[in-house]
């Protein structure tokens, strides 16, 4: 008997916990995005879908959406395109391999928050280091102002995503890689198989469950990474570099417009159910292969 | 042959270090910038100079005076405190049972945690807001510890379960023969077994509650509360002068210790991650 209801008592407290600061936002988000809402978050009549309709008239949202989505397949696109080489390179054996990854490993022990704040110090336009090294590189004869317009920030900070993005999908295809036995790369060499060819047909076909995962649980990353945008340029100038989640922001603590803030929140919300559940297909094929 | 093999791996290393070279340089270039701006005197950091004159390393104290770093390094520890004792707390029992019994409900809670874990506190922070402010708690830095906490409880719940699953169960049944009851073989024999684990993941919620920007961006409002993020953040958001070899001092100071134990640890996630995704 006391057997049958432990595992429910030891679970218990975990689920509470989780459901509280899942269940409950979720819930009051619902509530406030079908309600005419005031400043100070008192809701008044019941209003339907209104905050969804207005949103789809709101430029500056459907901006945001756009932007999200290229923001997301240029920085997961980006990730895995150098992460599958220097994974590559990192799973051959050479001196020096130890420190090398550390190295690559760095930007992921380090907070967003603090990444951005140094990215922003080094593109700044008068005296950031990154002027004066392209300057002194001769690359560039004047200085840029990086963050003053979108089309140097947002290529920016697609970049320095790519770059803080690169060391977790490294070490998952790190972990793909050292799962393909040697013996099929030397019988591929014995029979005369190019690189290119032992790459296209070994490493890849094998490497391709790994590649899925990671760009599944990239994309959910990326989609909800706040800090880069925020901390370099607060979506500005002029919103030209607001993401989903910076809009977001700003409709509900900087305008005030509760309503279309938790409607742009459940949006995202359904997004991210989307993606989970196609990491939960992934994850559950990967089991039974 | 031996030669062969050396010249050969000799010839490897050289092309590597080639290859990966632009992104090293890329990786290492923000740090070089935190450094150098950190210990640069006063009138040479708006200068577009790569080293310093001197090495000025009274910014550092300088820094934790001007910018009260002292009182926000409090905070975070507090708060990441919280959040580390309190999720393994609770998530020991629950990885336990989800190892070591079958119970119905048991493939639902386990999706439960996986979906939990991806939804950001970015998209439900304005609920989370409203909930924090109908109960008087915006501003405290324990209200913003539980927060993490239950952030962090489907990550613990996960690693630790995928790690006790590794843990095989002939040496509880040996304990059990012994006529050991349940409580003192779960003392005596299991968490002494999973006390590495136990203590890796601990550390990786306290580097995640360290780390986090937007709930405490949201939650917290006078200086006497921020947390070293958004501390740093403060520094830079909204000044027309931003005294950058402060920020950059904070910056360093605020991330190394946390770095070096990342890095340190990092293969341990990466294990327990993929041992929680294989099983």
């Amino acid at each position: 008997m006391q057997t049958r209801f432990l595992p429910y008592l030891l679970t218990l407290p975990s689920l509470f916990l989780a459901a509280v600061v899942i269940f409950w936002p979720v819930w009051d988000l619902i509530q406030i995005s079908t309600h005419d809402v005031s400043r100070f978050g008192q809701l008044r009549e019941f209003s339907g879908l209104a905050n969804f309709a207005a949103l789809t008239a709101d430029p500056d949202f459907i901006a945001a959406l756009w932007r999200t989505g290229a923001w997301t397949v240029l920085v997961v696109g980006g990730a895995l395109l150098v992460s599958i080489p220097v994974a590559m390179i990192l799973n051959t054996d050479f001196y020096g391999r130890g420190l090398a990854r550390v190295i690559i490993m760095l930007p992921w022990a380090v907070s967003l928050t603090m990444t951005a704040v140094v990215w922003r110090w080094a593109l700044s336009g008068e005296s950031g280091m990154l002027n004066s090294a392209l300057i002194g590189l001769r690359l560039i004869d004047h200085n840029v102002q990086w963050l003053a317009s979108a089309e140097t920030a947002f290529p920016m900070q697609v970049l320095i995503g790519i770059l803080v993005t690169v060391p977790f999908t490294t070490t998952i295809f790190l972990g793909g890689l050292s799962s393909i036995p040697d013996d099929l790369y030397e019988a591929a060499a014995l029979e005369g198989a190019t690189p290119l060819q032992q790459f296209r047909e070994i490493t890849f076909p094998l490497l391709k469950p790994f590649i899925n995962i990671a760009i599944v649980l990239n994309t959910i990353y990326v989609f909800n990474s706040f800090p880069i945008i925020w901390v370099m340029t607060q979506g500005g100038p002029a919103n030209s570099t607001d993401i989903l989640v910076t809009h977001l922001y700003k409709l509900a603590f900087r305008i005030g417009k509760l309503g279309e803030a938790s409607a742009v929140s459940l949006v995202m919300f359904a997004i991210l159910l989307v993606f989970t559940m196609i990491y939960v297909r992934l994850a559950m094929r990967e089991q039974r292969a | 042959m031996t030669n062969g093999l050396t010249t050969g791996k000799l010839k490897r290393t050289i092309i590597a270090w080639l290859l990966l070279a632009p992104l090293i340089v890329v990786t290492l270039f923000p740090f070089a910038v935190m450094f150098l701006t950190a210990v640069k005197p006063r009138t040479e950091v708006l200068t577009p100079t790569w080293w310093p004159s001197e090495f000025h390393w009274s910014n550092f104290s300088d820094m934790w005076v001007a910018t009260g770093f002292g009182q926000a390094l409090v905070n975070s520890l507090y708060v990441s405190v919280i959040a580390t004792i309190g999720a393994i707390l609770i998530s020991v029992p629950a990885a336990y049972a989800m190892s070591r019994f079958r119970f119905a409900g048991y493939g639902a809670f386990r999706q439960f945690l996986l979906i939990s874990q991806m939804i950001s506190p970015i998209v439900l922070v304005l609920g989370l807001f409203r909930l924090m402010a109908a109960w008087g708690l915006v501003e405290s830095t324990t209200a913003l510890g539980f927060i993490y906490m239950a952030f962090n409880v489907a990550f613990t719940v996960w690693m630790l379960q995928s790690y006790f699953d590794t843990i095989p169960r002939d040496l509880e049944e040996a304990a059990w023969m012994e006529g050991a009851g349940r409580w003192l073989t779960l003392r005596k024999v299991f968490l002494p077994l999973c006390l590495p684990a136990i203590a890796v993941t601990a550390i990786f919620t306290f580097i995640n509650a360290w780390n986090e920007f937007v709930v405490a961006l949201t939650m917290l409002r006078s200086q006497e509360s921020y947390t070293l993020p958004i501390q740093v953040f403060s520094l830079v958001a909204g000044r027309y002068t931003i005294e950058w070899h402060h920020v950059m001092a904070a910056t360093l100071l605020a991330t190394l210790p946390v770095a070096i134990l990342f890095v340190w640890l990092q293969r341990y996630l990466v294990r327990g991650l993929a041992l929680g995704a294989v099983k």
